[in-house]
């Protein structure tokens, strides 16, 4: 212990009063709904796609968004992440501003509004790291076959270029909507999805 | 500008314009301090969720937000190795030059190519609409210039090439 040098040691962060020790669970409501598991996330998922297939793609949005896991674990989330985005990527470009009006209309709709938010943002940023940490060193050849690769190897992650451009029409058309608000709810509401 | 371009840069925009609403914030720890918090990380309440916004794998962008200061990552689109080297070179031409661009930050963060930081005291002294514009603006145009030098490059190249195998002819 004395071959530490003690001018080191940072003592803020063994000072439980200290503001790097804050608790962060104090920050997240009582009213959060009951922790979620994967399964559970995995039924809505099948229902969701039911509805989806029987052609009501504004019913599916909506509920995929009702039953958001705020309070769920990791798991959970990734599956309803995996579904949000199934949702999103399955409704035509031509009725997106239609489909959005709906959902975020009527009551709770500012709450699906910044829930959706929350998953452009999540959807937009989980494909990134897997891959995208790296320097492109893969891509060996100059020419563009590179370029063709890269793609392929997002087929097969589940459409990387192709997921981001439909995320991007969807927060733009979101935010003609829902305004600037809802980004800073984003960054602000501990009860992430 | 290209169709998939137009979301992204847009994205950016309001991403930013929701983020850069930040006022001056003194430091928890130590009295008559006053440090952006997104570097001292002092404190995990006053830093916000992180936004990602990418268009693919190579291009996107992190804003991370937090009570008196953003900061704004990019990773520059490299399709292959030469503009892996460009886009090295120029962001370590501009990284080595921060202090005359302000909003610079010297060290970019860990997978990406170019990292700003804007405080409070930016945003008081210069407009905010305008320090977007400049990211946006910097966000464009460093697209271009990696692939004008690109081609400048093989077109050097090759009549390096040309005029040195001439003899030979």
């Amino acid at each position: 212990m004395s071959q530490i040098n003690y001018r080191t040691i940072n003592i803020d962060a063994l000072d439980p009063e200290s503001s790097a020790n804050f608790p962060m669970e104090s920050l997240l409501p009582a009213t959060l709904p009951q922790a979620a598991s994967a399964s559970d996330a995995a039924n809505a998922a099948t229902q969701v796609r039911q509805m989806l297939r029987g052609g009501d793609p504004e019913g599916a949005l909506r509920t995929v968004l009702d039953t958001a896991p705020l309070g769920g674990d990791d798991r959970a989330k990734e599956v309803h992440l995996a579904t949000v985005i199934d949702v999103l990527q399955g409704i035509r470009q031509g009725e997106m501003t239609r489909i959005l009006e709906g959902v975020c209309s009527g009551d709770g709709g500012a709450e699906r509004a910044d829930c959706l938010m929350k998953y452009l943002y999540k959807g937009m940023s989980s494909a990134a790291p897997s891959s995208g940490a790296q320097s492109p060193k893969k891509s060996v050849s100059p020419q563009d076959t590179g370029f063709s690769q890269i793609q392929a190897r997002n087929l097969g992650e589940g459409g990387g270029g192709q997921q981001m451009s439909v995320l991007l029409s969807w927060h733009e058309r979101l935010v003609d909507i829902a305004g600037t608000g809802s980004i800073v709810r984003v960054m602000t509401d501990r009860r992430t999805v | 500008m290209s169709q998939s371009l137009r979301p992204y840069l847009q994205a950016v925009r309001s991403s930013l314009t929701a983020a850069l609403t930040i006022s001056n914030f003194a430091s928890q720890t130590s009295e008559r301090h006053n440090c952006p918090e997104i570097e001292a990380n002092s404190s995990p309440e006053i830093l916000l969720n992180p936004l990602h916004i990418s268009r693919n794998e190579n291009e996107k962008v992190k804003i991370e937000p937090s009570y008196n200061s953003v900061r704004i990552s990019i990773r520059i689109k490299q399709a292959d190795e030469i503009e892996h080297i460009l886009v090295h070179k120029f962001t370590r031409f501009l990284t080595q030059r921060a202090e005359s661009f302000f909003i610079l930050r010297r060290k970019p963060v860990e997978g990406y190519d170019i990292s700003f930081l804007i405080t409070n005291f930016h945003t008081e002294k210069m407009l905010t609409h305008k320090l977007i514009d400049f990211v946006i603006e910097f966000m464009e145009e460093v697209d271009k210039e990696i692939s004008e030098m690109k081609l400048f490059l093989n077109a050097r190249a090759r009549f390096v090439a040309e005029s040195f195998l001439t003899p030979f002819d």
